[in-house]
């Protein structure tokens, strides 16, 4: 079980967009924690800022008001590394130049970004691949590239943002297997967006479910659904009952979210 | 089946074609459909290519030719390649040469040739430089384009990542507008031989163009014809030759070296 010492910290997080002179709130007043090992999931209907909130988490985006916080304990490491939604590996670079990119531009010697690179390869199960170049592999291998070159960085904390979304079902299902035996070995802290329910259910210690525009923090739920958890957790009635609790909530959201976008305001910003 | 046999058997028209067309001709200029004077027999026109080609002839006009291609071709690369770049990342430039561009683009090169002789020395450096002009249009525009097209999150990936200045430049946005740098050179390339010719028919006494125009001046049609076949053959060789650089040099790219 992870710890209590609190990992992330945002503090009353606000974003807003400026569009077409109007000014959009996408995140309204966020405030929310991750433990140190924790595997936290954010789901909401589109358009609640899911992915604004994790990309000011990773530093590409500035919020207009609040405080986010990440503790450090190893100094040196980055802050955050982040798994992408459609993987944007350097389609130029092979498998083992996009996992050592980071080392790269932190100046992490050679000898040392191979060594790492190969221990990651060999993690995602890639290590045949190390050098071909992402035109080449399938999606779940792309994922699996991306997910390889946001750990070799050895993050504080790992964000993924939707990185199954783009993969067929079956492909899915092994990747999230895959995940959960990832997180078990390096114990990191996970900040994990996903619009599915399932997902975050199978994956996460705990779910924030965050409202349809602006995105506010609507709960917090527990998953207690015991550890190491596998795909036979959907069969348990905790599971049952737990999809049930949050989707009637998550519903009520979605239905917000899709009449808001009916409406002669909408200009689908955000994701 | 070997692979050439192969390539063979799938694309037989590809060679077909060209040989059917000859046949066509030979015999239309045999039997005097076509007039003789104008449309000589290929088989008299290969022998004539022979002969331009031992007694050394063809070889000095197409060292002339090819040494001006060389040098307007570099020339236009170089400065193409840097200026497009430039534009590329700096949407202020890009904005004030664009419109100087969308004039300069369309004129045809070879109208430069008197302009650019009250600039550089007339002759040959005046040659040179006219027919850089086109190449550098077009490797400029396709080389600011190839910076402009690069995938957004592929950018913030590499930011996100700890790529800034110098190594953004070198490890992602070069790269990525790499296949187009190699499209506008291929298309320079292509462009430097055709301005090469048309500026050595009027303003030269040596090189392929010249020995052309000479040729129909004095009325011998097939010297012409077989100066036709060389530049017709070196085209397609500078083509070829920088796609098969592309696809050695961009492994990355899905369809390298399919065009």
């Amino acid at each position: 079980m992870p710890t209590r010492e609190p990992k992330v910290l945002v503090n009353e997080v606000s974003v807003t967009f400026e569009s077409r002179g109007r000014s959009v709130v996408a995140l309204d007043r966020i405030s929310l924690q991750a433990h140190a090992g924790e595997f936290l999931c954010i789901v909401g209907p589109s358009g609640s800022g899911k992915s604004t909130l994790l990309r000011v988490l990773a530093g590409l985006h500035r919020q207009s008001a609040g405080e986010v916080r990440i503790e450090a304990d190893h100094p040196g490491t980055p802050l955050t590394a982040m798994v992408f939604q459609e993987h944007a590996l350097l389609p130029w670079r092979t498998v083992r130049d996009n996992v050592t990119f980071g080392l790269e531009n932190r100046g992490v010697a050679r000898v040392e970004r191979e060594a790492r690179a190969r221990e990651m390869l060999a993690m995602v199960g890639l290590t045949r691949f190390a050098q071909h170049y992402p035109h080449q592999l399938s999606g779940g291998m792309k994922q699996r590239v991306g997910i390889a070159r946001a750990l070799a960085n050895d993050p504080e904390v790992l964000l993924m943002d939707e990185p199954l979304a783009a993969l067929d079902a079956q492909t899915r299902t092994i990747m999230q297997e895959e995940l959960l035996r990832i997180w078990a070995t390096l114990g990191k802290t996970v900040v994990y967006v996903t619009h599915s329910l399932e997902e975050a259910l199978l994956l996460g210690d705990r779910i924030v479910l965050l409202t349809a525009r602006p995105g506010r923090v609507s709960q917090v739920y527990p998953v207690d659904l015991g550890r190491p958890r596998g795909l036979e957790v959907r069969a348990s009635p905790a599971y049952g009952a737990l999809l049930e609790t949050i989707w009637s909530r998550l519903r009520e959201e979605v239905v917000r979210a899709m009449a808001e976008d009916r409406g002669p305001e909408s200009d689908g910003l955000g994701a | 089946m070997t692979r050439r046999g192969r390539w063979v058997a799938e694309h037989w028209m590809a060679i077909a074609s060209p040989i059917a067309l000859l046949a066509l001709w030979e015999w239309a200029s045999a039997t005097g459909l076509l007039r003789a004077v104008f449309f000589p027999r290929p088989s008299t026109i290969a022998v004539h290519l022979r002969d331009l080609a031992a007694d050394g002839t063809l070889w000095s006009h197409l060292a002339t030719t090819l040494a001006r291609i060389g040098w307007s071709f570099s020339l236009a690369a170089v400065l193409g390649v840097a200026i497009g770049l430039a534009m590329g990342l700096w949407r202020r430039l890009r904005e004030g040469l664009d419109p100087v561009f969308a004039v300069i683009y369309p004129i045809p090169s070879v109208l430069f040739l008197p302009l650019v002789s009250f600039l550089v020395p007339p002759g040959e450096i005046a040659l040179v430089v006219t027919t850089a002009v086109t190449s550098f249009f077009l490797i400029a525009f396709t080389t600011t384009h190839g910076v402009r097209q690069i995938d957004q999150r592929v950018v913030e990936a590499a930011l996100h990542y700890g790529a800034r200045g110098w190594r953004l430049f070198a490890t992602v946005l070069l790269p990525g507008a790499l296949p187009f740098i190699f499209t506008g050179l291929r298309l320079g390339l292509g462009f430097s031989l055709i301005v090469v010719v048309a500026v050595e028919i009027v303003a030269a006494s040596r090189g392929l163009g010249a020995l052309l125009w000479l040729s129909w001046q004095i009325l011998k049609v097939e010297d012409m014809y077989a100066t036709f076949f060389v530049i017709a053959l070196l085209g397609a060789l500078l083509s070829y030759g920088l796609g098969a650089l592309r696809a050695r040099l961009l492994p990355w790219v899905p369809d390298a070296g399919d065009r």
